[in-house]
């Protein structure tokens, strides 16, 4: 029975010409998305590796130096671009694309693309999120809308009840045609998409990416489940087709356009982001003054000595068999380093709290949910930025500690200054960054999945509800 | 008769529940948009007075410490001495370009919180200031602000096509149309007197409130133009709902139900105001991509690892383009060049090679606005977007001119401090009450009100476009069957 209602249900719509045209619109848009996505993909990950090699020369042929020299000069961490990004480009556009690692100084990653871009980047841009997100759902909302309501309009709902047809027949019957007919659109599509993942990981990302896939194919999946059943919920409940499309363009309206920027203002404002000023003015003056301010460099430097020359066992800088102003260095780079942990550890801890702020306010709209599993799965939101500046930061460290440690060791007072080669340089390995696996983003996104998976069983339930309680006038 | 008709209309509309619902949703959003605007706009003032305060309190401090300096009550490591203009000029005497929010920036937060609206202006390369960005979660740029813009351009056009979808083909449904029409009355003086009654309705209401909610957040309406520009703003907002109210019109005249209406205007609406401005986004990218900025990084690397090793020639050299600026030939000068002369040389080879490549950038970014000023026809939406944030001061247009006058600045401060550095020559106290000074100068009101009028008439056509065959179409309507 409900493989007939499926059947009818799929006929009717490509009878439809309305339908025709607006699936072959959303399957034009987003097949031509996830082929620009691909295409861009591919350009700016070959521009960062190449910068990324050419960055790590320049640091092997930099010739004779000082270490401190060296580590003045340091190195760029460029960002990778993950696979995934052609289908959800996330907060890439708005976060900075590289960072330069120097001595004394953790900086902020510059250069964000929207920079690069025109205001009309504000009105979105199309990415297979986008369409995912935005216009499957509002297709849902088109084919579905009429399905109780259209009926009873019609006079056919009581003839189809009069043969005995179960309400939660019905319902399951019009979820599956509605499902059916997507499928056809986005089956093709997630074909074209993973051909352009197959063709872009051949450089060994591959097996860490068919799990996010399969993640977000999922998370996908039960958004649209839940867009469908609420549909289907509201057609057999409102009292026309034209409230239950009123109501459900309102609901899209709300996951998609207005959710979004309430709850980043509502994340704002219970857990407030400092100004950049303000951030500057604080961690000057930790640096300066120590994080609880009551600590001063030169108090430190003091101190530094005094334990030096007791360890030693000598009264003057002089004397000491190490040189000091490398051991000072490597003492204010552990200072910085403690500063830097603080304070940048309070700011993204600031923003992961905004980031779960989204996700439980998913209860309200699912569409957050599902908006932050997308990123999370594509790689493309704040934490993996977080987690790639994380791991440049500690790689900028290790190369601050090899530095001041061989310039440790140099006599201070030899003839000349101390230079270095390629050997020391060498000593440093070339940076390499691994990606959080799935399980990473899973263990983070678990509330947003979990809100997802809530919302998909309520609206079934709800559609079933709505559909046995159906009144046929 | 038009007043009577407008008087029906009007007391239809006030009795259903559905316009106060829409009324009430559009009203709530627009404070909210206003609210945020505002929150914004004293954010970013009060960032600029603390940065403006530090900057007085810092330069005061320099002019009393360096007395002390010269007298040995004070010591301070060279590299932050102020007495050395290198030092001085590079870091700890550095002060703010600032460009202040626009009186009606509250009206659309656009751009602005993207592009750096201050820098600390020092003797380095550009490069190393420019990027003064604000911390955002980036996660809130992607989503975008709920400001006024974001109503009126996305929101207001809703409440619009919910009251009038079925404009004509309610009273076709109900079988009030033939009646009506049996009168002395004609279809288009019909149309005309439901859309006057909504359109008013709706502007009093969305204008009313932008008004009151933008001058509560402080707006300052007595700023040199802000009024006029408040005029022109108000009427972008009524051209843009003109043009959303003539597509209801010309929908209706189709001669469809209501359902079908409704179904397509949410089509057009979605079309023109996502699906549009994302394609065009799309297209002026793949026309004129603009490279990964890791390119300029690597430009200015190389750029800068070859001008190290040139250093002393290049000094040489910079000072052959530059005679007035070579220190007093001094007795057996054969002291090698010091650190910070060469600097100078070094720094400003690096920027004439990378020169080029942000050219590239500039002119890519250029060319797409130019495309984009070209395309946005396609949906007003994109042509209201343009003209509000130029009005509310939130435009690439004028961070433009902020960062020709930062430019400006920069150049003015690097010619007060390097022939001090060449010369060798200490800072005194009085020195730091000669600094340069920046002075935002606002964009001529000439340009701003230009691009304005080429936005306006663009949206007057699409008016047009829309209005004049809807009404044509008007007349072969079917009234009845």
């Amino acid at each position: 029975m409900i493989l007939t209602i499926a059947r009818k249900e799929m006929i009717e719509m490509f009878r439809d010409g309305r339908f025709r045209v607006a699936g072959a619109i959303v399957f034009t848009l987003l097949a031509g998305a996830l082929l620009l996505g691909w295409q861009h993909y591919r350009e700016v990950a070959a521009q960062h590796s190449a910068a990324q090699k050419a960055t790590r020369e320049q640091w092997l042929g930099q010739g004779k130096k000082n270490p401190h020299s060296a580590a003045h000069y340091g190195v760029y961490a460029f960002k990778p671009k993950v696979p995934l990004s052609l289908v959800d480009h996330g907060t890439d556009p708005y976060t900075g694309v590289a960072v330069w690692l120097e001595a004394h100084k953790m900086n902020e990653f510059k250069f964000r693309p929207a920079q690069d871009a025109t205001a009309v980047q504000r009105f979105g841009e199309l990415t297979g999120a986008t369409v995912l997100q935005l216009l499957i759902p509002l297709l849902i909302v088109l084919l579905t809308f009429q399905a109780f309501s259209g009926e009873r309009e019609s006079g056919t709902l009581r003839q189809l009840f009069s043969l005995g047809v179960k309400p939660a027949d019905l319902a399951a019957g019009k979820a599956l045609g509605t499902a059916a007919a997507l499928g056809l659109l986005l089956v093709p599509a997630a074909a074209i998409g993973a051909g352009a993942l197959a063709l872009s990981s051949s450089n060994g990302e591959l097996g860490a990416s068919w799990a996010r896939v399969a993640l977000m194919a999922l998370s996908y999946l039960l958004y649209f489940g839940t867009f469908t059943a609420i549909s289907l919920a509201i057609s057999a409940w409102a009292p026309s087709s034209r409230a239950a499309l009123i109501a459900l363009l309102g609901f899209w309206m709300l996951n998609g356009l207005i959710a979004p920027r309430a709850a980043s203002d509502l994340a704002k404002g219970l857990h407030p982001t400092p100004s950049a000023f303000e951030f500057a003015q604080r961690m000057e003056v930790a640096l300066k003054s120590g994080i609880d301010g009551h600590d001063p460099q030169d108090a430190r430097d003091q101190r530094l000595l005094q334990q030096l020359l007791d360890k030693y066992k000598v009264t003057s800088v002089e004397a000491l068999p190490v040189n000091f102003t490398a051991i000072r260095m490597q003492e204010g780079e552990n200072h910085g380093n403690e500063v830097y942990d603080v304070l940048y550890g309070e700011l993204w801890d600031t923003f992961d709290k905004q980031a779960s702020i989204h996700r439980t306010a998913g209860v309200l709209a699912p569409g957050l949910a599902l908006r932050s599993l997308s990123m999370g799965f594509a790689g493309t939101d704040f934490s993996q930025h977080a987690h790639f500046a994380k791991a440049a930061e500690e790689y900028r460290r290790m190369i601050q500690r090899e530095m001041n440690g061989d310039l440790a060791k140099s006599p201070t007072n030899g003839s000349g200054p101390y230079l270095a080669g390629e050997d020391l340089w060498r000593k440093v390995p070339d940076f390499a960054y691994t990606a959080p696996d799935a399980a990473w983003v899973v263990s983070r996104q678990a509330s947003g999945f979990a809100v997802l998976l809530g919302w998909f069983l309520v609206s079934v339930l709800l559609a079933i509800w709505s559909a046995r309680r159906i009144a046929v006038w | 008769m038009l007043a009577q008709l407008i008087k029906v209309e009007w007391r239809q509309l006030s009795a259903d529940r559905s316009t106060l619902a829409a009324a009430l949703l559009l009203g709530v959003a627009i404070a909210y948009g206003a609210y945020n605007g505002a929150q914004w706009v004293r954010f970013q003032n009060t960032t600029l007075q603390s940065a403006l305060a530090e900057e007085t309190e810092r330069l005061a401090a320099i002019r009393s410490d360096i007395p002390k300096l010269t007298a040995g009550e004070k010591k301070v490591s060279p590299h932050l001495d102020p007495r050395s203009p290198a030092a001085f000029g590079r870091g700890v005497g550095a002060r703010y370009a600032v460009m202040p929010p626009a009186p009606l920036a509250a009206l659309a937060i656009g751009q602005s919180d993207l592009y750096p609206y201050y820098f600390k202006v020092s003797t380095g390369s550009k490069q190393t200031f420019l990027q003064n960005d604000e911390i955002e979660n980036p996660a809130h740029l992607l989503a975008g602000r709920f400001d006024l813009a974001f109503v009126i351009l996305y929101l207001f056009p809703l409440v619009i096509l919910a009251l009038s979808y079925n404009l004509v083909s309610a009273d076709k449904e109900s079988g009030t149309l033939a009646m009506t029409l049996s009168q002395p009355v004609r279809l288009r003086k019909l149309v005309l007197a439901k859309v006057g009654v909504r359109g008013t309705f709706l502007a009093a209401l969305a204008l009313g409130l932008s008004i009151v909610g933008v001058a509560l957040g402080g707006a300052d309406l007595s700023a040199d133009s802000a009024g006029f520009r408040l005029l022109l703003w108000v009427a972008v907002v009524i051209l843009y709902g003109a043009f959303w109210f003539a597509l209801a019109v010309a929908v209706n005249a189709l001669g469809r139900t209501s359902a079908t209406n409704a179904m397509l205007l949410a089509g057009v609406w979605l079309l023109l105001v996502i699906v549009v401005p994302s394609v065009m986004n799309v297209a002026v990218k793949s026309a004129y991509p603009v490279p990964s900025r890791v390119e300029l990084i690597q430009a200015m690397r190389v750029a800068g690892d070859e001008a190290t090793r040139q250093g002393s020639l290049l000094l040489a050299r910079y000072l052959e383009d530059h005679p007035e600026m070579a220190p007093p030939a001094s007795p057996g000068s054969a002291a090698p060049p010091d650190f910070y002369a060469l600097n100078i040389a070094v720094t400003e080879q690096v920027e004439r090679k990378v020169q080029p490549v942000l050219d590239h950038f500039d002119r890519q970014v250029a060319n797409q606005q130019a495309m984009i000023d070209r395309l946005r026809y396609l949906s007003p939406a994109i042509v209201a977007q343009s003209a509000l944030n130029d009005l509310a001061g939130s435009s690439t247009h004028r961070y433009q001119h902020f960062l020709a006058q930062a430019d400006t600045f920069h150049r003015q401060w690097r010619e007060f401090f390097n022939p001090r550095i060449l010369r060798k020559a200490k800072m005194s106290a009085a020195d730091v009450g000669d600094l340069p000074r920046f002075r935002f100068a606002e964009e001529p009101s000439g340009a701003v009100t230009g691009r304005f009028v080429i936005a306006f008439l663009g949206l007057l056509a699409a008016v047009g476009l829309v209005a004049i065959p809807g009404l044509a179409a008007l007349r072969r309507y079917p009234v009845a069957g």
